[in-house]
């Protein structure tokens, strides 16, 4: 390795300085940076060759028509306008998609906070369960959970067992156009690991003498939740609210799984990434499917930004 | 540590690179190179490698490598691969595609290879027809199937039911049904699947009214009056409980795996004759195959033999003259279509035809059985569907589930179905 980067910041900067004047600034900074872009290389290859390439010609590719085939034809905003105003399987699609994110999104990291907190109380075997409940997100995304969760909801399934235990009959959960969105919904909240893990990183952080404090007063447990736990956690949940929205947003497999790509019963399970994936490779419009991804793309930016609108009225930063 | 590499060393060891990498070239050149893509699973890749080994032995210097898929799956790779300069050279194709790969420049034309390379004479006219598109020869069918229904024969005599004959109607099929349903013999099993989202089963229907899915120039061959009809018939079924409620009929993914009567929810089911053999193999009760029922006793002609799946091969293919020798040698050479056997259809070849009647097994023999004895019930291949026929069967389906789960009226849906494809079609 080279001396500069022993040396600490401020005498790279005097010596950069001085360097500079004597041979030449960018001699002199490829010299001191130049292990380091070595080292971000195989990053920065994947980075241009296989995401902002590829980005960039799909944004040239929603302005024609293409078919694979055949070389792309351009048609202007031709795309664009059909998806705003003449395309019903695009909002089909949408309300989809949306349900999905304002059922699973909630109730996941509410759901993770609860199993943070039941797991943030000195148990016993803390890893070991840690480890437990992290697992479905592991294998949540998997194809054979996807399966698994066909055989839990299907007519005779394990959840109607459980149902007739009781009396009552229910209906093939994935396969009924009311329902099977849920399942779906059931399916993601199942993966609380990665914010579960998150929040309690974050419970960690919270001093113990402020609660200490709080009992003294006579606070009850519900209000010390209230006025110290969530509102010093409120970096971690906006953050966890942030990934798993888009997470939710791009959701795919379990929906190609469990309605064999079609999106059905009657478009109920037709995430919008999976009608693009129907229009690019189904249908050969991958000109269209690049407009309907760019769109995803541009939703999911105005959510996020949206977010840190409002973020400063709800997230107390300590600092 | 130091990471430069002085330029002298770096020419060196780019002109060794460059040196061995024509090396490379020059040694394989001797070596003809054959890329093979299917869809299908298993079994269907044991018997075609076993083909491709055969090839190799009998034909030094030759390389043949073969590739398979899902046929979910299979569509996206292929579109991927030839958009991308990367297409394999011999490409099985489906009798849905091939306009739309054909007339996209994607397929290379044969006709000019016959008869001397490609020896198609004692195959059926209509199967070579079936590869054409615009007056040239673009796939090679590897076998003939038709649509077909599967009878849980157990489940039927359990009942005490008579299996239906090539006389049965619809509506006596579905008296059927119902009383299997109503006989209850096994928890959950219902008499038939809802076929009201079946393509074939649909097309079939349509052609015993003389009418058709799609026209010759790509219309839409049928009407609101067709559809709705079509539509209430299975209505009508339903609600006499012969079939399958909505929500199990949902579970079907269009495959083997999840069609009702795999799944135990149904004692006949909807499928096509070379999957005879898959079908009996996930099932332990005892099966047989029939055909779709009659919409009248005297109506005829819904039936057609279909080629199964083609060989086409890439106009990208630097290897043309052996994609067609191997192809030749897939559907002409005896030992290789011993090797194959039913599984991809039954061979269009006359004389291979005899060659594999000879040695079939009991399951062989049915869907053999099944297709040469159509009778009156076959009529002729319809012209290939136009490009959009793919979303024009989503929604058949699409209609068909909104109809079952009492969203949409039969006479409503039927409008819906017409308009619908027409617009689709408008598309392209």
């Amino acid at each position: 390795m080279s001396n500069a980067m022993r040396t600490p910041a401020g005498a790279i900067n005097v010596e950069r300085y001085q360097g500079a004047v004597a041979e030449g600034r960018f001699r002199r900074l490829w010299n001191t940076n130049a292990p380091g872009y070595l080292f971000l290389l195989p990053w920065l290859i994947g980075f241009f060759g296989l995401t902002l390439g590829p980005a960039l010609i799909s944004l040239y590719l929603s302005f024609t028509d293409f078919d694979m085939l055949q070389s792309p034809r351009w048609v202007g905003m031709a795309n664009y306008v059909r998806i705003a105003t003449a395309d019903p399987k695009f909002s089909a699609a949408m309300h989809v998609t949306l349900t999905y994110v304002v059922f699973s999104v909630p109730f996941k990291l509410t759901f993770a906070l609860l199993v943070a907190m039941a797991l943030n109380r000195g148990l016993r075997g803390l890893t070991f369960y840690r480890a437990i409940f992290y697992l479905p997100s592991l294998l949540g995304g998997s194809v054979a959970i996807a399966v698994l969760w066909r055989q839990l909801f299907a007519s005779d399934g394990l959840v109607n067992a459980a149902l007739s235990q009781f009396g009552i009959e229910g209906p093939s959960w994935i396969s009924h156009p009311n329902y099977s969105i849920y399942t779906l919904v059931a399916l993601s909240v199942w993966q609380f690991g990665s914010p579960m893990i998150i929040f309690l990183a974050g419970l960690r952080q919270i001093p113990q003498d402020m609660y200490e404090a709080a009992s003294l007063d006579g606070a009850s447990k519900f209000r010390q939740f209230y006025k110290i736990t969530l509102p010093l956690l409120t970096p971690v949940i906006f953050f966890n609210a942030v990934v798993q929205t888009i997470d939710a947003f791009k959701a795919f497999t379990p929906a190609f799984i469990i309605s064999g790509g079609t999106g059905g019963p009657i478009n109920s399970t037709l995430f919008y990434t999976l009608y693009l994936y129907q229009e690019a490779f189904g249908n050969f419009r991958m000109g269209y499917a690049s407009a309907l991804a760019w769109i995803l793309v541009l939703i999911i930016a105005v959510f996020t930004a949206f977010s840190f609108l409002t973020s400063r009225y709800w997230v107390h930063y300590d600092d | 540590m130091s990471l430069r590499v002085s330029r002298r060393n770096f020419v060196a060891g780019g002109a060794t690179l460059l040196s061995l990498s024509a090396l490379g070239t020059s040694a394989f050149a001797q070596e003809q190179r054959l890329r093979l893509l299917w869809w299908g699973s298993q079994p269907r890749a044991d018997r075609t490698n076993k083909v491709s080994q055969l090839y190799q032995t009998k034909n030094a210097g030759t390389s043949i490598t073969g590739e398979f898929l899902g046929w979910g799956d299979y569509w996206p790779r292929l579109a991927t691969q030839v958009a991308g300069r990367n297409a394999p050279d011999v490409i099985q194709m489906d009798y849905r595609y091939i306009v739309q790969y054909a007339r996209r420049g994607a397929l290379a034309p044969l006709e000019s290879y016959m008869p001397a390379k490609l020896n198609l004479d004692d195959f059926d006219k209509a199967q070579i027809d079936g590869g054409s598109v615009d007056g040239h020869l673009y796939g090679v069918s590897l076998g003939a199937n038709s649509a077909a229904t599967v009878l849980n024969t157990t489940a039927f005599k359990e009942a005490g039911v008579d299996l239906p004959t090539q006389a049965t109607t619809w509506d006596e099929f579905a008296r059927m049904g119902a009383e299997i349903t109503k006989a209850g013999k096994r928890k959950g099993m219902f008499g038939l699947a809802d076929g009201s989202g079946g393509e074939p089963l649909f097309e079939n229907w349509l052609r015993q009214r003389g009418k058709a899915l799609y026209t010759a120039d790509g219309k839409i061959g049928f009407g609101v009056d067709d559809a709705s009809e079509w539509y209430d018939m299975w209505a009508k079924f339903r609600e006499a409980g012969a079939c399958v409620p909505a929500d199990i009929q949902a579970l079907d993914k269009n495959d083997i795996e999840t069609n009702t009567v795999s799944l135990g929810k149904s004692a006949a089911g909807f499928a096509h004759s070379n999957q005879f053999v898959a079908y009996q193999a996930m099932n332990k009760d005892k099966l047989a195959l029939t055909n779709y029922m009659r919409i009248k006793a005297d109506s005829k002609g819904g039936h057609y033999r279909k080629p199964s799946m083609f060989f086409s091969v890439s106009a990208q293919s630097k290897a043309i003259d052996l994609a067609v020798d191997y192809i030749n040698f897939f559907v002409k050479n005896p030992e290789a279509v011993l090797l194959l056997d039913v599984e991809r259809g039954i061979p269009e070849s006359a004389a291979m035809r005899e060659v594999v009647a000879a040695k079939l097994d009991e399951n062989g023999k049915v869907a053999l059985a099944y297709v040469s004895g159509l009778g009156d019930l076959a009529g002729k291949l319809p012209p290939p569907p136009p490009a959009g026929a793919g979303e024009g069967e989503l929604m058949l389906r699409n209609i068909a589930e909104q109809v079952g789960f009492g969203q949409l009226s039969p006479a409503d849906g039927g409008k819906q179905l017409v308009t619908e494809i027409t617009q689709i079609l408008a598309r392209g």
